[in-house]
């Protein structure tokens, strides 16, 4: 059973548990036990499994270990401490495990210090041994995997890869069995992907081979659902979920929080006021405080940050970056300043999120949308100085749909609703690596196989064809008889239902090629005509691009035309915008949740200023008007500013004014109008349900609209919506996109999106990224040339002869399952379809003479980057002049 | 689709039926190539064989051709011989025994070991070159030298296909015969028959980067393309006129 344990124990109570000597360490370095801790200590002396989840600098990993270090010396003092593994430790991580191996040397150095002074020549005697930590990674040398065989540490410190590898060295594994604790640390940053799963297919198999049960302890940072991650760390039996408890220790540290608009109108004021006014603003908070930490949302937007810090007000070397793009050394440095207090600031835009100890903070302040609720939590919860401190956090935003976004994200974070994550349910292609894994280290019978793996939380409800499929290919049943020698990588015995190694050369494969992260390359992009290399593009930004999309690299458009291995071939666009935004893989998806509470916002705060006005009557919206009580009402409650609350109610007010309505959670506005400057035509669905949704919203209701229509459409889609762009009027009425929307049932809606997906590249890619997870392609050999070693067999053709022969290959289904439901959200757009066929949520179709205020941003994004963000400004202002002349005509 | 008088384009095949010699022609089959990519670590499933015998035994009933000429590159891999490949080979050869025909290899770079079968599997090998009747087969890796009075060079190794776009503006590869001249004599490229060689879209390449000596000598932008795909042999222009829409 899953249960909440909610009230924390005394401090006595907790430090009772601990034995004489680690107690009396714990209390000569700590006044008092943090949150965490005060649950910590006692529930894991008695065994249990747990999840622990508290903001980082709340003495998590002390609350995780202590308890454990004195259970170690206990066995110490008794004696009957071995050269064997009692507690393994997981961090996704290397950079953690370092720090944890430095942190945890001088507790068991001072602690055995002490039993030394007090047992003196005894410890020869009574075989007091000290307790022993090691770090095993990619990085240990071969020579300390050599001493770790034979004299195994006590505590070892690991990463997901190098247990798996472990896993299988039949030498290491019997230091293993021996284990009674696992802690898995950052879980937020495994419960949510692969990499994660393949973990706990690892824990599965290292359960199954320890003498005795181990007690299993998950740590991280805030996440939603506790109850996901809890089974995702205590696994399954039986189809049913182990028993954890849950610590929530998360809002431990409280919150004081706003958005800040640095101008009062965000449409007319200069932009380089309006860049003055935010710098100004950043200048401020930097001065005020001691140290400040400035999350971006882009490593380039990091770069920018700095640089005008530097120029405008004459920064030197106290303010800094640090994101992932920079060396290590660079980051490493950054983070020393940091710790030691002596920077005045320090920019990032994700790498110093979450992780390293980076001393104390006084103020967060954060540029534009972080796009979730956990995410705003986790990167304000950095500021304040210990874990009894306020964090202060600031966000700055610099457009309109930005500003309601934050207000409602922070709004959200005080009421503590979180946006939540979910577990890739069922991955194949890393069940095959661990077949393949699990197949060398014994014989094993198909059921007790089967059975482990259903204690995965993520295969806890796999089909046992779905296993069987995989058996089967990796016995290399799909080629015939003589073949199987190569392509086998397991031996299966169909009449004795077992399964077992094959070969020699599968466990090298194996060690070789095991992990689930990608290789992720930068790729070259390149004018098909002329051969010239323009740049790179990451291939994650390839991916997404479909035949004839537009994007810019370098300030320069470019039509992508096709993709060769790793190249990019475009050529020069004299169109006049992108149709892909050029940071989208940067860029942060809005989540579900949080588009959710948007949605319900604007329900509530459109029908009082409806209310409002037509009690009034009110014809037209002046900028500086007072806000009416009624509305000012509802926007007090909310964390902003003074500018932002009248931005926010103009916003408002002006979008209904124009239209009549402010799309909500309870209505899906469709909005058909037509472009000002260039003669194109929109079709907006004005479509709040997190930009995961949206993608497949708008493939879906995209291919179904360009069926009916028979025309070629562009599609643009973003967190406030989607939209279909054409050069020539369609005929669409209210009627069609009724029909449209109620075609797309719950049947009909998996092959549609099926057929769409495999036309993109990124079906290609991760197609042959499941490939290589699942051992058909080798990442170890690189590329795949036919003799002569020029043609490639592209994964196009792969792709085509998979098909060819099985249409529910295990591999293509894995492609499919995670392009449909972890790259996009399929459940959730059957879901929003659902509820509008039951009219839970309304659809309105409107025409427009001009795109409303609530399109704008949706539709200017289209033109930004190719006209740079001064002549966007410009577009939008020019866009907003046109609506507020019609308001004020009516 | 009749190319002239005497040599008819399968439809929708990579293969050539000459009347003359009551045979047909193909090249580059590169069998045994997924058990080759197998060992290097890509498992593709195996469909190369069993397509090329397919195609072979509609091409055979079509024409009741009595020989098949395999113009370069029967197997995959240089100089060795791969188990997997004997086996393919032995199959295909099997299968063109049990249809009554002769089977005539023309050497390519990958093909030094096939005279080591020559004896047990009974087989016309020709090394570099071969003249039969008024054609001159040669793989393509090195200059034909006697074309003399030849009606028609014919060759592979290059691997032609042609890119084009769809009306939905995907871009896609078509593999395509090339017809033009070498030296005066009429010449005739083959596209390869293996089913995993997408292929080198000619009207997307610089001239320098061409596989085959022979092609960098020509002026392939004057070759003309006919291409191959769902079911039929098309005539596709010049390559110079394709490159325009590239």
């Amino acid at each position: 059973m899953i249960e909440y344990v909610k009230e924390p124990f005394s401090d006595d109570e907790s430090l009772a548990v601990l034995n004489p000597y680690v107690r009396a360490w714990f209390t000569k370095n700590f006044t008092e036990l943090t949150p965490p801790q005060k649950f910590a200590f006692k529930l894991i002396s008695e065994r249990k499994n747990l999840l622990i989840t508290a903001p980082t600098g709340s003495g998590k990993t002390m609350s995780g270990f202590t308890t454990i270090i004195s259970k170690l010396f206990d066995y110490s003092l008794e004696g009957k401490l071995e050269d064997k593994v009692y507690c393994l430790y997981i961090s996704p991580l290397k950079s953690l495990n370092n720090d944890i191996h430095r942190n945890l040397t001088r507790p068991l150095d001072e602690v055995f210090d002490q039993i030394i002074k007090a047992k003196g020549a005894k410890i020869m005697k009574e075989n007091i041994r000290k307790v022993t930590i090691g770090v095993r990674t990619g990085d240990t040398l071969q020579s300390e995997r050599v001493k770790m065989l034979k004299t195994p540490p006590n505590i070892l410190v690991t990463t997901p890869e190098s247990l798996a590898i472990l896993l299988n060295s039949s030498k290491f594994v019997e230091n293993l069995k021996s284990i009674e604790y696992v802690i898995v640390d950052e879980v937020h940053e495994l419960a949510n992907n692969k990499r994660g799963v393949h973990l706990s297919l690892s824990i599965e198999r290292l359960a199954d081979i320890t003498v005795n049960k181990f007690a299993r302890i998950g740590m991280g940072a805030t996440l939603y659902p506790l109850d996901e991650a809890a089974k995702f760390i205590a696994g399954y039996n039986e189809g049913k979920p182990n028993d954890c408890i849950i610590v929530d220790a998360s809002w431990s540290k409280k919150l004081d929080v706003k958005t800040i608009s640095p101008v009062s109108d965000m449409i007319y004021t200069d932009d380089r006021k309006v860049e003055e006014a935010t710098y100004a603003l950043l200048d401020s908070i930097i001065k005020k405080g001691k140290t400040t930490l400035i999350f971006t949302n882009t490593r380039s937007g990091t770069e920018r940050v700095i640089f005008n810090l530097k120029k405008i007000f004459g920064y030197g070397d106290d303010i800094a970056a640090h994101h992932g793009s920079l060396s290590r050394e660079s980051r490493l440095e950054v983070e020393d300043l940091l710790k030691k207090g002596s920077l005045k600031c320090a920019v990032s835009s994700t790498s110093l999120e979450l992780g390293v100890d980076i001393g104390s903070i006084d103020t967060v302040v954060q540029l534009g949308s972080p796009k979730s609720v956990t995410r705003a939590v986790q990167r304000i919860g950095r500021a304040g100085h210990s874990f009894k401190a306020v964090a202060k956090g600031d966000v700055v935003v610099l457009n309109r749909d930005d500003l309601v976004e934050c207000t409602i994200m922070l709004d959200a974070a005080l009421k503590r609703h979180l946006d939540s994550f979910t577990v890739p349910r069922g991955p194949l292609d890393v069940l095959a690596q661990h077949i393949v894994g699990m197949s060398l280290t014994k014989k094993w019978s198909i059921d007790e196989a089967y059975n482990l793996v259903k204690r995965v939380y993520s295969y806890s409800e796999l089909p046992k064809s779905d296993f069987m499929a995989l058996i089967n290919y990796l016995a290399g049943n799909y080629v015939g008889l003589e073949s199987r020698r190569v392509y086998g990588k397991i031996w299966y015995d169909e009449k004795e239902q077992a399964f077992t190694k094959r070969g020699y050369n599968t466990r090298l494969i194996y060690m070789l090629n095991l992990g689930t992260i990608p290789d992720q390359v930068a790729c070259e992009v390149i004018v098909a005509s002329t051969k010239k290399s323009v740049g790179s593009i990451e291939e994650e930004f390839l991916m997404k691009l479909k035949d004839d999309d537009i994007f810019t690299l370098g300030g320069k458009l470019y039509k992508f035309e096709y993709s060769r291995g790793m190249k990019c071939y475009v050529s020069t666009a004299d169109a006049t915008s992108p149709t892909i935004p050029p940071w989208y893989s940067e860029q942060l998806p809005l989540s579900y949740e949080l588009a959710n509470e948007i949605g319900a916002f604007r329900l509530e705060f459109s029908k009082v200023l409806e209310a409002y006005i037509s009690k009034n009557k009110v014809k037209r919206f002046d900028k500086g008007e007072p806000i009416p009580k009624e509305a000012l009402e509802i926007l007090d409650k909310l964390p902003a500013d003074q500018n932002s609350k009248e931005a926010l109610y103009g916003y408002f007010m002006e979008q209904l004014l124009f239209t009549k309505y402010v799309p909500n959670k309870e209505l899906l506005l469709v909005e058909f109008t037509g472009d000002i400057s260039d003669y194109k035509f929109y079709v907006i669905f004005h479509s709040l349900y997190g930009r995961r949704t949206n993608d497949a919203l708008s493939r879906a209701i995209g291919i179904e609209m360009g069926e009916r229509l028979d025309l070629d459409i562009g599609v643009m889609v973003n967190d406030n919506g989607f939209m279909f762009v054409f050069d020539e009027k369609p005929e669409i009425d209210e009627k069609m996109i009724h029909d449209i929307i109620s075609s797309l049932s719950r049947g009909s809606l998996v092959p549609l999106m099926k057929r769409n997906v495999r036309k993109t590249e990124m079906m290609k890619r991760r197609f042959r990224h499941a490939a290589a997870r699942s051992f058909m392609i080798l990442r170890n050999y690189k590329g795949f040339k036919i003799g002569v070693g020029r043609q490639q067999v592209n994964s196009q053709i792969l792709l085509k002869a998979v098909e060819d022969m099985d249409p529910n290959f295990p591999i293509l289904k894995e492609t499919y399952r995670e392009i449909l439901n972890d790259v996009m959200d399929l459940p959730r757009a059957e879901e929003v379809l659902s509820k509008i066929r039951k009219g839970e949520i309304k659809t309105k179709f409107i025409e427009t003479s001009l795109p409303s205020p609530f399109a704008h941003n949706l539709i200017t994004f289209g033109h930004s980057d190719v006209i740079m963000m001064k002549d966007r400004h410009e577009y939008l202002r020019e866009l907003h002049k046109l609506v507020m002349k019609k308001i004020a005509v009516k | 689709m009749k190319l002239n008088e005497d040599i008819d384009l399968i439809d929708g095949f990579p293969v050539i039926y000459i009347k003359s010699l009551n045979a047909l022609v193909v090249a580059d089959l590169h069998l045994g190539y997924e058990g080759v990519m197998a060992k290097k670590g890509t498992l593709l499933p195996k469909v190369n064989l069993r397509k090329i015998i397919d195609t072979l035994s509609i091409a055979l009933t079509r024409t009741k051709a009595k020989t098949i000429i395999v113009d370069g590159d029967i197997k995959n891999e240089f100089s060795r011989v791969d188990e997997e490949e004997f086996n393919e080979l032995y199959d295909f050869v099997s299968f063109v025994r049990d249809k009554g025909a002769d089977l005539v290899l023309i050497k390519g770079n990958h093909d030094n070991f096939v005279e080591k079968y020559k004896e047990p599997f009974k087989l016309r090998i020709y090394r570099q070159e071969a003249r039969i009747g008024d054609y001159l087969f040669f793989h393509g890796e090195e200059f034909p030298e006697d074309i003399k009075r030849v009606k028609m060079l014919i060759m592979g190794h290059e691997h032609p296909a042609i890119g084009v776009y769809n009306g939905a503006g995907k871009k896609e590869k078509l593999a395509a015969f090339l017809v033009g001249t070498y030296k005066r004599a009429p010449l005739l490229v083959i596209p390869a028959m293996n089913y995993y060689a997408a292929g080198t879209d000619m009207n997307f390449q610089m001239k320098s980067a061409l596989l085959s000596p022979v092609l960098r000598k020509v002026d392939i932008d004057r070759m003309r393309a006919i291409a191959i795909g769902y079911g039929s042999t098309i005539d596709f222009g010049t390559i110079g006129k394709l490159r325009k829409v590239s």
